[in-house]
Order: structure tokens, then C-alpha cells, then sequence
């Protein structure tokens, strides 16, 4: 994936949206590597509000078969996946 | 009769039928039973000898299921430990229970190596060993010199103190639930059981051995299936499941955001569910989306397996009260006791005593469970003896049906340098409970959400993650000084947290 400027915005995004609706609003330490699901910051309810955030935001919905642990393991591959699916 | 026979008898019986279905492949019982044999020559070849404990870190597996058939067929106990747990608790329990062996994965005992696991402990690597695992004869085996009273496997719980509790269970306190089991919900070697819990998890007692007993099939699903609930779904509909058993949260979640009912899971025929109350909305429900299916709610800390249950048939659509835990089962035999120690008559409140089969030998390393156990859960009975949970009598609580206690979260928190006190408390049920924890982390100190997470999620199993917390300046506490758990609980309750609500 190369970092083009329609990935970063993807990927600001998406850390925003984490650390206002999931964590305590801050990103301090949140990266594109932090994992998410190993440090229980997403989990299979938060991963629905999540697609909802997806959908409505970028106008994309993830096929079921894309909702894997590894797609959701940090934001640098939920990015990838958001942003192959905008094509 | 050994828990390791239920395998063998169907190898023999049904040897073409399917056994496992997993994420590696499907077996038949043939192939479950020759793997297994092979399996148990590798680990007896690395010192395991009857009575050995064997640690099990690995993901959800045929691979897995077979490993445990071959510690039984060796007489050793098996020690299923949580995949997503961290190497340092893994290992902490390795060392507890002195395991001989552990089968796992190279990059798992690479994790546990760095993670200072005892460093005499054997391996055997489902990856990289399968090849010699393979060259090893698939004959059977002699029977183990071993007794229905001798250790199966030893499930590990959370510990009030920080340390997780071995729950020691006997061939004869498996067999005793899974026989009840098997004939409560009519098992048939037709049956297509899912197996939804992990297997460290006693729910998956049921799911793998019921359906060994009946001959039957079981699914497993794997561990990243239920970050989609639709994908349950489809994993229903996919392996034409007949026999579903999970956490009510589970089910809830397959019904809001995957619209579980008859219509799109046709063949399902019987649902259980255990590990907390079962809210009554979702509950109504599951009864209305499958008129046909029985509906089962069964009860049971991990130290009596199953020892009561409700069959769920109508639901009163102006019910608001939960559903009982009801009767014993399993050959059980179940009271409740007052505060006042005599025996609590129908409609007074008690702890719920358990006596019979099912209760375990007792905890690894500590005295033997002589006599009845008592739960710490407060009931009550009614007229017809069926009884209806009400509560804890002490910190434990239930999130998502794992068990927790709060002390075991708020000894890994009070490791962080800048926290000098912390008490943790429960925010709402089932699906939607949360870890809320309260910090005093004098200045300079700054925690965020985050770090928390990152520290819990290194020594912690991952529901055990806290989902918030405050700082506070000190903990409430009441007149003789203990931490006031029940201000705390009000504090959390009011908490303005952002992420708390429903979707």
C-alpha cells in the first residue's frame, strides 16, 4: 500500500474516530501499529460500530468475508482494507 | 470408564463418520483416533508418563482436539490454556501446575521462552514436529493404569488474589455431566454440535465430548469467527449445526447484528447457553425466532461443571423477571443455605450448595474439595424447586460469561509504576459490561486509556482488558475502611463514558 495522501486522510480518520468513541479521546501511543484487538481496544461489538463508522464515512461496506482478526489488527490494516475497497 | 473411551468406542463403531470439523480439517473418528495415537507416542517420546500434566497453547484445532484424546490415552491431564492470553500468565500456569510438556506452536514457545516458562519444559510443536508426529505408529495403545477418580484435565479460572485457580476435574466429574447432557438433549450420532466456546472454557466440555458420546459431529469455531456475529451465522447455515451452546452475549449479538432465527439457521434443534443471565428481551427473542428448538439454560460454576438447568419452553410476553438457573442435574444434588447457615425454605434468599459428581477434586496445589461446594452465589427457590440466581457474594463477576475476579485485574494494575491504589467495577450485563477501573496516580503521573490496556493486555487474559477508567484522588471507602464497592459501582454506573452505549 503506498502512503498517498487519500490513505493518510483514511487513516486519520479512522484513529480519530478510535480514540473519541473507543478510548478516553486521547491517541497519545496510538499509531497505525497498535493492535487493537491484542491490547482490547476493539472487540466484536466495537468491530460493528466500527463497520458502521466505515460505511458512512468513506460510503464503503466491508464484505463479511474482509471482517477477519486480521484486517482489524491495527489501524494500518483496517486502512489498507478501507482503502482498497474505495478502489 | 474413561473420558479417553468415548473417542474409542465411536472409532470403532463409526470409524468413516466425521468427528471434528476444524479451521486444519475435517477427521473422521478413524483418522481422530490414529492421530491421537500418533500424538500420544510423540509426547510419551518427550517424558509424559499417566499422571503428567500437559499444557495445550494453541489455537482452535483438530490438531488440538486430538492432542487432548492423546494425553487422556497416556492417563496424563490435559491443562487447556487460553490462546489469546499473554506468555507470561501462560507461563505462569505452566510453572503452577508443573506441567511435563506443553504443546504449542514455534512462535508461541518462542513467546513463552521470553517469557521466562520453566526452562526444563518439554515441547511438542503441532507446527514443526508434525512430520515425526506423523512417522509415529497409529496403533492402539494399552489403557492407561488409571481410575474414574484420577484427573482428566484442569481448567484455569481467575484468582481473587492476581493468581490464576487450577480447577482439578476427574474423569468421573466429566463423565457424570456429559452422560446427563447426552440424554437430556437427546443426542443422536446424526447431531452436528458447535463447539463456540474456546477450549480452556468448560462449555466446550460439552460441545466436544456429548457429541464423541453420541457419535456425532462437531464443528469448531474459530477464534476470529465472532468479531462477525453474521459469520456465526453463516456457520450455522454453512455446517447445518443442530446443537448450538455459548454465552447468552454470543446469542444476543448473533440476533442484533445477524439476525439469527429458524429462517436462516433451519436445522438448529436444540440451543444452550450458560455463564451469566440470559437478559429477558433477547432471551423472548430467541424463543419466538425458534418456535421449534428446545431452549436450555444451564448453570454451573467451573468447579461443578453443569449442576442445574432450566428448559426455556413459553416465555410470558409480560415476564420481565430472568429465567431460573432451576433444578440439578448431572446427578447432582443442590440446596441453598441463609446468611444465617439453615437451609433456606422456597422463596428466601441462600448461597447454592452443590453436592454429587460434578463437583471437582479440587484446586491444583491446594487441600482436596471434601464434601459439598459451595458456589458464592446467591439464589432463591421456589415452590417447585426450581431456583432463579440473584447474585455474588463477593467480587466476581461475569463479563461476556468469562468469569472475573476483580482482585486478579486490580493486582495487575497496582504493577503499574504510577498507580498507588485502584479498584475495578462492573459497568451494565451481558453484552454491553464493562471494566471500569478507579486509579489513584498522583502528578505527575498522566495514564491514558490506552496505556492501561497496553498494561493489562501484558498480563491478562483479554477479557480482562479494562474498558475505562477515572482517576480519583482516593477510593470511596466505607466506615471500617474497606474499599466501598457499592459507591464505586454507582460511579461507574454514572460515568459519562462515550463508548458504553448500545450501537
Amino acid at each position: 500500500m503506498s502512503n498517498s495522501p487519500a490513505t493518510h486522510d483514511i487513516e486519520q480518520a479512522l484513529k480519530q474516530y478510535v480514540a473519541r468513541e473507543i478510548l478516553d479521546g486521547k491517541d497519545i501511543g496510538l499509531d497505525a501499529d497498535t493492535p487493537l484487538l491484542e491490547w482490547g481496544v476493539i472487540n466484536s461489538l466495537e468491530i460493528a460500530r466500527l463497520l458502521g463508522f466505515v460505511r458512512e464515512q468513506f460510503g464503503v461496506v466491508v464484505p463479511l468475508e474482509s471482517v477477519t482478526a486480521e484486517h482489524f489488527k491495527d489501524l494500518r490494516a483496517l486502512t489498507g482494507l478501507v482503502a482498497s475497497l474505495k478502489g | 470408564m474413561q473420558l479417553a473411551d468415548l473417542v474409542i468406542s465411536a472409532a470403532r463403531s463409526r470409524a468413516d463418520a466425521p468427528a471434528v470439523i476444524g479451521p486444519d480439517g475435517a477427521l473422521t473418528y478413524g483418522e481422530l483416533d490414529a492421530l491421537a495415537n500418533r500424538l500420544a507416542r510423540a509426547l510419551a517420546r518427550r517424558g509424559v508418563v499417566a499422571g503428567d500434566r500437559v499444557g495445550l497453547w494453541l489455537e482452535k484445532s483438530g490438531r488440538g482436539v486430538a492432542a487432548m484424546q492423546a494425553c487422556l490415552r497416556l492417563g496424563a491431564v490435559y491443562v487447556p490454556l487460553d490462546p489469546l492470553s499473554p506468555a507470561a500468565r501462560v507461563a505462569g500456569i505452566l510453572g503452577d501446575c508443573t506441567v511435563r510438556c506443553v504443546v504449542t506452536t514455534e512462535a508461541r514457545r518462542a513467546a513463552l521462552a521470553a517469557a521466562d516458562a520453566p526452562a526444563e519444559l518439554a515441547v511438542l510443536h503441532v507446527d514443526s514436529d508434525w512430520h515425526e508426529v506423523l512417522r509415529e505408529s497409529a496403533d492402539s495403545l494399552p489403557p492407561p493404569a488409571r481410575g474414574p477418580d484420577d484427573l482428566a484435565y484442569i481448567l484455569y479460572t481467575s484468582g481473587s488474589t492476581g493468581k490464576p485457580k487450577g480447577v482439578c476435574i476427574s474423569h468421573r466429574n466429566a463423565l457424570a455431566f456429559v452422560e446427563w447432557a447426552a440424554e437430556a438433549i437427546a443426542a443422536d450420532s446424526q447431531d452436528r454440535f458447535a463447539n463456540h466456546a474456546p477450549f480452556h472454557f468448560d462449555l466446550s466440555v460439552l460441545d466436544l465430548y456429548v457429541a464423541f458420546l453420541a457419535g456425532a459431529a462437531v464443528a469448531l469455531v474459530p477464534e476470529g469467527l465472532s468479531y462477525a456475529p453474521r459469520r456465526l451465522v453463516e456457520f450455522v447455515r454453512e455446517h447445518a449445526i443442530s446443537v448450538w451452546y455459548s454465552v447468552p452475549s454470543a446469542l444476543a449479538l448473533m440476533m442484533e447484528v445477524g439476525e439469527l432465527s429458524a429462517a436462516a439457521a433451519p436445522t438448529l434443534r436444540a440451543i444452550l447457553f450458560a455463564g451469566e443471565p440470559f437478559p429477558i428481551k433477547p432471551l423472548r427473542r430467541l424463543r419466538a425466532g425458534f418456535p421449534a428448538a428446545r431452549l436450555f439454560n444451564l448453570y454451573g460454576p467451573t468447579e461443578t461443571n453443569v449442576c442445574t438447568y432450566h428448559e426455556v419452553t413459553t416465555l410470558a410476553d409480560d415476564r420481565s423477571a430472568p429465567v431460573p438457573i432451576g433444578r440439578a442435574c448431572s446427578g447432582d444434588e443442590v440446596w441453598a443455605v441463609r446468611a444465617d447457615g439453615e437451609r433456606a425454605g422456597p422463596g428466601e434468599e441462600g448461597e447454592l450448595i452443590v453436592a454429587g459428581p460434578t463437583v471437582m477434586l479440587g484446586y491444583w496445589g491446594q487441600p482436596p474439595q471434601r464434601g459439598p461446594y459451595a458456589t458464592g452465589d446467591i439464589v432463591r427457590g421456589d415452590d417447585a424447586g426450581e431456583y432463579t440466581y440473584i447474585g455474588r457474594r463477593d467480587h466476581m463477576v461475569k463479563i461476556r460469561g468469562h468469569r472475573v475476579e476483580l482482585g486478579d485485574i486490580e493486582a495487575a494494575l497496582l504493577q503499574h509504576p504510577d498507580i498507588r491504589e485502584v479498584a475495578v467495577a462492573v459497568r451494565g450485563a451481558g453484552i454491553d459490561a464493562r471494566l471500569h477501573a478507579f486509579v489513584v496516580a498522583p502528578p505527575p503521573a498522566e495514564l491514558s486509556l490506552l496505556g492501561l490496556k497496553r498494561h493489562c493486555a501484558e498480563r491478562l487474559p483479554r477479557y480482562m482488558i479494562v474498558d475505562d477508567f477515572t482517576p480519583v484522588t482516593a477510593l470511596p471507602r466505607t466506615g471500617n475502611g474497606k474499599v466501598d464497592r457499592l459507591a464505586l459501582a454507582r460511579l461507574a454506573a454514572a460515568s459519562s463514558s462515550t463508548s458504553g452505549e448500545q450501537p
